[in-house]
């Protein structure tokens, strides 16, 4: 069985992998990972106009984030900053991985570290 | 040379650009850059008359009345997107409905003439992009009276 994480994850992150600071909420404690940085375009519906900016996103290695004692409960709610930023996690999405959803990714999707739900 | 209807749509952008917190107000603009927001946007809109089933021998330059229901959108990007929202359109609604050139000297409501400004409803849209995204088209109807001699 091919091991995506050396052959495939490891390597990428090693070229674009930023590195990235992870609080869980309500913690002190932080944790040095490697992200990659997915901010994306985004463009929502206001009627007939649209309205334009960016939707924030990271990606980062399971495997990494459960060596540091990060659990899937501590995703939603932390702060992770990267590239000059700082960013809530306000939910995020499995990628999986031909290994396992545990050897896998997890995109975290983001917002700016003041916001609320509004 | 009377225009009601380009009247009605140049005082409604005067009239959202004196709403209180407004960062931007534009007209038919359809691509909104987020540090522009909140905005507001009066959109041009549809024009009816009953014209269609008057086949009497009414010469056609006569004066008839129309109703222009234009759309008046409100975003906002920020931590209380649905709060502001609210506070927003409650300006709104208000000036429109209230606006002392749109009901005497532009649609000429009430003892003024016979022209008429109603709140029709909104909608909403809600997402997510750097942080929580709220809008909210609101729909007027204006009736009044178009001289085609005017024109």
């Amino acid at each position: 069985m091919i091991d995506y994480s050396d052959l495939l994850f490891d390597p990428v992150y090693g070229e674009l992998g930023v590195d990235a600071v992870f609080t869980a909420a309500g913690t002190a404690g932080e944790a040095a990972i490697t992200v990659i940085d997915d901010t994306r375009p985004k463009a929502l519906a206001a009627g007939s106009a649209e309205v334009r900016s960016v939707g924030p996103g990271a990606f980062a290695r399971i495997p990494e984030l459960t060596d540091n004692g990060i659990a899937r409960a501590d995703y939603v709610g932390a702060t992770l900053s990267f590239n000059g930023r700082a960013w809530t996690v306000r939910s995020y999405e499995l990628r999986g991985s031909p290994n396992g959803e545990d050897l896998g990714e997890v995109r975290f999707l983001l917002k700016e570290a003041a916001s609320t739900d509004g | 040379m009377v225009d009601v209807r380009e009247d009605i749509l140049a005082r409604l952008l005067e009239v959202v650009a004196g709403i209180p917190n407004l960062r931007s107000a534009h007209r038919n603009n359809v691509d909104i850059p987020e540090d522009q927001l909140p905005a507001a946007i009066v959109f041009d809109g549809d024009e009816e008359t009953n014209d269609a089933i008057d086949a009497t021998m009414r010469p056609p330059n006569r004066p008839t009345l129309v109703t222009m229901t234009p759309e008046i959108v409100i975003a906002q990007q920020a931590d209380e997107a649905g709060s502001d929202i609210t506070t927003l359109r409650r300006e709104l609604i208000k000036r429109v409905l209230y606006d002392t050139e749109l009901n005497e000297q532009i649609v000429k409501t009430g003892r003024h003439g016979n022209g008429a400004i109603r709140y029709l409803g909104c909608q909403t849209d809600v997402g997510w992009m750097r942080s929580l995204h709220g809008a909210l088209r609101a729909q007027f109807m204006f009736k009044y009276t178009l001289k085609p001699e005017d024109l």
